[in-house]
């Protein structure tokens, strides 16, 4: 149990889109900061400290581009500090800020940042780089090709189809369509991902997020401060961020501890943030679920280690409708990140849409009666997982609807 | 803070560490900790890490490293300002009450990178990056201006690093550089007005690992000794763009310093019985100490600080270190006698964008 309660009370997000053409990197991470701050109602004079949420500085071309952004953000002279774990940085950036007000130290905590993911010609050029260089550089491993292997060991261990992941692409571009900031959104068919270029089996190129350019940003505060400022907030009341090696090939067969293609470290941060939010069974006390699926592969084995069903059984769930957005749980109502993946924040663009569904500030896209939402981050070679639990109320935890 | 210090190591220095590859380096500094501090890995219920993915010459360099570091399967974090600032979020993970016992790993092996090219590739590409920027330029930018503002000259400069040398001399843990001979500093090569060569530290390799636990951990655990106490922690950034009062205000320095002192219930840095400052250069030593305006502790920098050895990133977290064996009587030849409370300092980013300070306290 965490020393102080800690809320969501404002969140702010930029449109996402190719390129930024009109604006540089740090005016961008401005314009999160802003709206969060606004969304708040808290001024810069009122935030005492910083987390910047920024991955790979490759992509963008700026080392250690928060120092940069410092000023921007109104960092400048404050506690400022930046987060970096892959793909699984904005959700880990959240839980850092979550730290620094959960441990007393600070009460009111601005976590931004932002990404221009499409500046570098090639993003998998640059995530290659993110491999040995003695022994994988030249076995063309990159994001794609490394969560294909593990899509295929999935579909061999479950059956589970080209077309059901197909599905999933079709489910998340319809939801979009209700999300004013995703990149990529519309009424597609499955046939539609499944006539687009094969990129690498099982992937055709609607399987793929795109590669996206903005800017996302979350005001957390302590109780006294969110009671002043925020009618609804949302209340961080799980938090947890599994590591895993990088080595693909030690994380399956009979000696190892887990399986790889089960998003296995995902299980485990998700059962630590439901004990430490009173969650025991998910699928009747969670609405929500904003998941980290840059790829249409990677949504089966999260809600299976989210325990919203067993493994192997997500597929035909989904199937059946099971994780629309009427459905036993509503996944990615945003469109998620399979629609929009700035990279360096894309953790905390989940936690954002989780947090406006519980904070009912979800527009168009406002799920009825949301009190629990879970949004995770997924990064590295599928090693680093975080996992975030929000909920409408800190002291009734976990409430069986 | 209820936060303890139970067990630390830190990698013998080397200019180049050559014999070890980074994960190898990574993984005995973890694994001499852990020792240290008596417990399994297996006990450890969360990790931190401090890296800079530039310096490692890898895109998310916590990929390889984060096991050999000891998260595997581990709730793990990572911060890439400095070592020392994995310290300040390592101790705010602890006190948040989430976590009991964890591990703090830092590493830096500039030897293997392009220390001045990682620099300018933090200059945006608009203005600092076609002048071509750097470290060197943006220190001797900070010298001209503490100069100054307090007065300093080249030859405070050579004094200051000759006196940091001696100090550094005496420490066992330091790399050895031995103490140069005054006019071996004195007409070294300019590198950018005022700054000459043999003014910077030198750069090595370097690698720090610390076991933390909460009260209560250690409650349940009366065998574990708690080397030192975490009492206050601070760390700021300044702006960006370095203009005069920027680089002379040395107002992040100061005001890092004071929120660590002020979490520790002190007025001022003399309430101190050592600071050991992250000085990357002799101006940075002058610089730092005058900005105590007269609040200082009897002893500075004793270990020698940049001087005795400066894994750049983690020199900082080296500080901490220090002052955690000189508050458990384990700092051999250049033990304080009777010390009751430290402060480590580090800095990063150009002409010391960012400060850290950790006050540490004899349990």
């Amino acid at each position: 149990m965490a020393k102080n309660t800690v809320a969501v009370i404002g969140t702010g997000q930029t449109k996402f889109k190719t390129h930024y053409a009109d604006k540089t990197y740090v005016e961008l991470a401005q314009d999160a900061a802003k709206l969060a701050m606004d969304d708040a109602g808290v001024t810069p004079d009122e935030l005492d400290a910083i987390v910047f949420s920024m991955a790979p500085t490759q992509f963008m071309g700026v080392n250690d581009c928060d120092r940069w952004a410092t000023s921007h953000v109104w960092g400048t002279g404050k506690p400022f500090m930046r987060i970096h774990a892959g793909g699984a940085t904005g959700g880990s950036a959240l839980q850092a800020a979550y730290v620094h007000v959960a441990s007393g130290v600070h009460r009111t905590v601005l976590v931004v940042g932002a990404d221009r993911v499409a500046e570098t010609p090639d993003a998998q050029h640059v995530l290659n780089l993110i491999w040995d260089r003695f022994y994988e550089h030249d076995f063309a491993l990159n994001t794609v090709t490394m969560t294909a292997l593990a899509a295929q060991r999935y579909m061999s261990r479950y059956g589970t189809t080209e077309e059901q992941f197909a599905q999933v692409v079709v489910r998340a571009r319809k939801n979009a369509m209700g999300n004013p900031y995703a990149h990529l959104k519309g009424e597609i068919t499955v046939d539609d991902v499944m006539n687009s270029p094969r990129v690498a089996y099982p992937y055709k190129r609607f399987d793929i997020c795109p590669r996206s350019s903005g800017a996302a940003a979350v005001v957390l505060s302590n109780l006294d401060v969110a009671k002043e400022k925020c009618a609804r907030p949302a209340f961080v009341n799980g938090v947890s961020a599994i590591t895993h090696s990088v080595f693909m090939g030690d994380r399956m067969g009979v000696f190892s501890e887990t399986e790889f293609s089960d998003h296995d470290g995902e299980h485990i941060a998700a059962y630590e943030a439901y004990r430490q939010a009173g969650i025991t069974d998910p699928t009747s006390q969670i609405q929500v679920a904003e998941l980290y699926d840059p790829f249409s592969t990677f949504q089966f084995p999260s809600i299976e280690s989210l325990g919203f069903c067993g493994r192997g059984r997500a597929a035909a769930i989904s199937d059946e409708g099971g994780w629309d957005l009427d459905g036993q749980v509503a996944i990615g109502p945003s469109g998620g990140t399979l629609c929009t993946n700035p990279i360096g924040v894309t953790g905390l663009v989940r936690v954002v849409d989780a947090a406006n569904q519980v904070m009912g500030k979800a527009g168009q896209n406002q799920l009825p009666n949301v009190h629990n939402a879970v949004a995770t981050a997924v990064g590295g070679s599928t090693q680093f997982f975080a996992v975030t639990m929000l909920g409408d109320d800190h002291a009734t935890r976990g409430r069986v609807q | 803070m209820d936060v303890f210090v139970i067990g630390q190591a830190v990698h013998m220095p080397a200019a180049r560490i050559g014999e070890k590859r980074l994960e190898e380096l990574v993984f005995d500094t973890a694994h001499a900790a852990l020792a240290d501090a008596g417990v399994r890995r297996g006990q450890i219920d969360h990790v931190t890490i401090a890296g800079c993915d530039e310096l490692d010459g890898r895109s998310i360099s916590s990929m390889l490293l984060a096991a050999p570091a000891g998260a595997q399967l581990r709730d793990e974090m990572k911060c890439t300002d400095s070592g020392l600032t994995g310290l300040c979020l390592e101790a705010m993970r602890l006190e948040s009450g989430i976590f009991e016992l964890g591990l703090l790993v830092s590493w830096s092996k500039p030897s293997t990178a392009p220390l001045e090219d990682v620099m300018r590739m933090r200059c945006e590409p608009f203005y600092t990056r076609p002048i071509g920027l750097n470290m060197a330029i943006t220190d001797a930018l900070f010298a001209q201006a503490v100069g100054e503002k307090y007065g300093f000259d080249e030859f405070d400069a050579d004094e200051a690093v000759l006196e940091a040398y001696r100090r550094a001399d005496r420490n066992p843990r330091g790399i050895g550089h031995g103490v140069p001979a005054m006019e071996d500093i004195a007409l070294s090569p300019y590198l950018a007005a005022p700054l000459r060569r043999e003014h910077q530290a030198p750069i090595t390799d370097g690698a720090v690992a610390m076991v933390l636990a909460s009260a209560e951990w250690l409650k349940r655990n009366p065998n574990a000794r708690a080397l030192a106490q975490v009492a206050g922690i601070g760390w700021r950034n300044e702006q960006y763009d370095l203009g005069s009062d920027r680089l002379a205000g040395l107002t992040g320095f100061r005001a890092t310093l004071d929120d660590a002192l002020m979490m520790a219930g002190l007025k001022n840095a003399a309430g101190l019985d050592l600071l050991e400052l992250e000085s990357q250069t002799g101006f940075h030593e002058l610089a730092f100490r005058a900005a105590l305006n007269g609040n200082a502790p009897k002893d500075i920098s004793t270990s020698g600080g940049a001087f005795a050895q400066n894994p750049y990133f983690c020199t900082g977290l080296v500080n901490a270190a220090e002052a955690v064996l000189q508050l458990s009587n384990n700092a051999g030849p250049i033990q304080i006698p009777r010390i009751k409370r430290a402060a480590a300092h580090g800095s990063h980013g150009f002409a010391q964008q960012g400060n850290v300070a950790v006050v540490l306290e004899r349990v």
